[in-house]
């Protein structure tokens, strides 16, 4: 791979620079639009930036699928972005914009997100579709028009811009950590830190929990030798819950794999939670108090829905629909709610704004 | 493996080009494209920590900047019907009288090139017999 005789923040700059050439020759202008010079520059720009980006951060090991497609949808959503940019044509713009979506989703897709992209592609195509129609509704221009051939401060706008990209890019650069040698060598994948009988081994625990609450909030809070007898077995359900999250203590994630550490915190959480449940439930049967049921019902159920979530960390992306079903009808129920309300009133205020008769100009 | 720097950098470069092309454009419909490309970039950052992270919050936030974007767009384009009953261009320059205080007035200095005069239409020879022809047969 070859190495500029820059810093990182010298190859930011030469980056930014030779960008706002680019835009600046490419941008529609009545005189002095060069296509030619601006494709040449923004070429110079992306391989600048390609080589900044593998410089910078961790360089990419052996996983060459994950590599190409990588590197192709980066380049096509870079490249379509600055075709959108640059074109004076809106329709053309509009079917540069399309590209840029496809290429974003197939960035999505290398995240684990199916349904996202998914999503992605429904709402944009249709949106793309809607664009068309306003351009031929709106836009007459058959030849060279006010709107499509001028840009407001074509060389102040671009270097604004890309001295904003620049700032972030830098901060991105100074706060990221530094690659270790010997991690940059190793050729292995994430691990898999749940295996499928430690997910069987969590659905049972879960179930057991659901069991465990409801019978808790059929008794009766005076009934102690119930309680004491229903305790006995949610002991044994508790036990089995923390003895399926014990594998945090068993393995350790390499410091790159930010997902495998962050589902053993998850796992050593609901350990915890799990055993400070107990415990609660022990000082108020010790006490011989009268057993608030419904209080206990609902700590079991948040029990409960942390392994879920500990289950549903890191599954396959095939289930990717169910597991984001569930975070947002239980975490963010009223935004969900809120959304749709939001997208009520979009569709009624859209209607009222367009469809009145306003006095013409 | 493919680190989540790299795709943060791809976020804000794409990020960065949404915000040239919407600070130079005049053509509205073109500005909002640039604005919904800077939503895209928003969402590959969000999906990108996602990944990272193990849980699914940063998807969830995606899908709420998606119904968003949906929402803006169908204000914006009803804003961009009304804006063109008034001055029939969809130009956002002819709207310059809404600028600050003491900002001067952007002129245009430089005349569009005229346009191309369009060519005439070929004519084909006439088919069949003329009419003088056939009154001369009959």
């Amino acid at each position: 791979m070859p190495t500029l005789p820059l810093t990182a923040a010298g190859q930011i700059i030469l980056a930014g620079i030779l960008a706002v050439a680019a835009f600046y020759l490419l941008l529609p202008k009545p005189r002095s639009r060069s296509v030619a010079g601006g494709i040449a520059a923004g070429i110079a720009a992306l391989a600048v930036f390609a080589l900044w980006t593998t410089q910078a951060f961790a360089k990419p090991t052996q996983d060459s699928v994950a590599i190409v497609l990588f590197v192709l949808f980066s380049a096509g959503a870079l490249i379509f972005g600055t075709v959108l940019v640059t074109q004076r044509n809106p329709a053309r713009g509009a079917i540069a914009f399309a590209f840029v979506i496809l290429s974003t989703c197939g960035l999505f897709l290398l995240l684990a997100a199916p349904f996202l992209m998914a999503a992605t592609v429904i709402i944009y195509a249709g949106a793309i579709i809607v664009t068309f129609l306003f351009v031929l509704m709106l836009s007459h221009a058959d030849g060279p028009s006010d709107e499509n051939d001028r840009t407001r401060e074509p060389l102040l706008g671009s270097f604004a811009g890309f001295a904003f990209t620049g700032l972030v890019l830098f901060c991105l650069y100074k706060n990221a950590p530094p690659p270790l040698a010997h991690e940059q060598a190793t050729h292995e994948l994430p691990f898999l830190v749940l295996t499928d009988a430690d997910r069987a081994k969590l659905q049972t625990a879960a179930a057991r929990l659901d069991v465990a609450a409801t019978e808790i909030k059929a008794l009766n809070p005076t009934e102690l030798a119930a309680i004491e007898k229903w305790f006995e077995e949610y002991k044994a359900t508790a036990h089995e819950t923390e003895d399926a999250t014990r594998f945090y203590k068993k393995l350790r994630a390499s410091r790159t794999d930010q997902q495998a550490a962050s589902t053993l915190k998850l796992s050593k959480m609901v350990f915890d939670l799990s055993k400070a449940t107990t415990k609660k439930f022990q000082v108020v049967i010790d006490s011989q108090k009268p057993f608030d049921t419904t209080a206990a019902a609902a700590d079991i159920i948040a029990v409960r829905d942390s392994v879920r979530l500990l289950n549903g960390a890191r599954e396959l992306p095939a289930r990717n629909v169910s597991n984001l079903g569930f975070v947002l009808y239980t975490d963010h129920l009223l935004a969900v709610e809120l959304a749709g309300t939001l997208l009520l009133v979009a569709t009624i205020g859209a209607v009222a704004i367009a469809g009145r008769k306003g006095a013409p100009a | 493996m493919i680190a989540l720097w790299h795709y943060l950098a791809v976020a804000a470069a794409l990020f960065g080009i949404g915000l040239v092309g919407f600070l130079t454009r005049r053509n509205m419909i073109t500005m909002f494209l640039c604005a919904e490309m800077m939503l895209q970039g928003v969402t590959l950052n969000l999906v990108a920590f996602a990944r990272y992270h193990g849980n699914l919050q940063g998807q969830v936030f995606a899908l709420f900047v998606i119904t968003v974007a949906a929402c803006e767009a169908g204000v914006g384009f009803a804003l961009f019907i009304v804006l063109y009953r008034r001055r029939h261009s969809l130009d956002a320059s002819t709207w310059q009288d809404l600028r600050e205080l003491g900002v001067p007035q952007s002129v245009d200095a430089e005349p569009l090139p005229p346009a191309k005069p369009e060519s005439e239409m070929p004519q084909l020879t006439p088919a069949g017999i003329k009419p003088e022809e056939e009154a001369l047969r009959v």
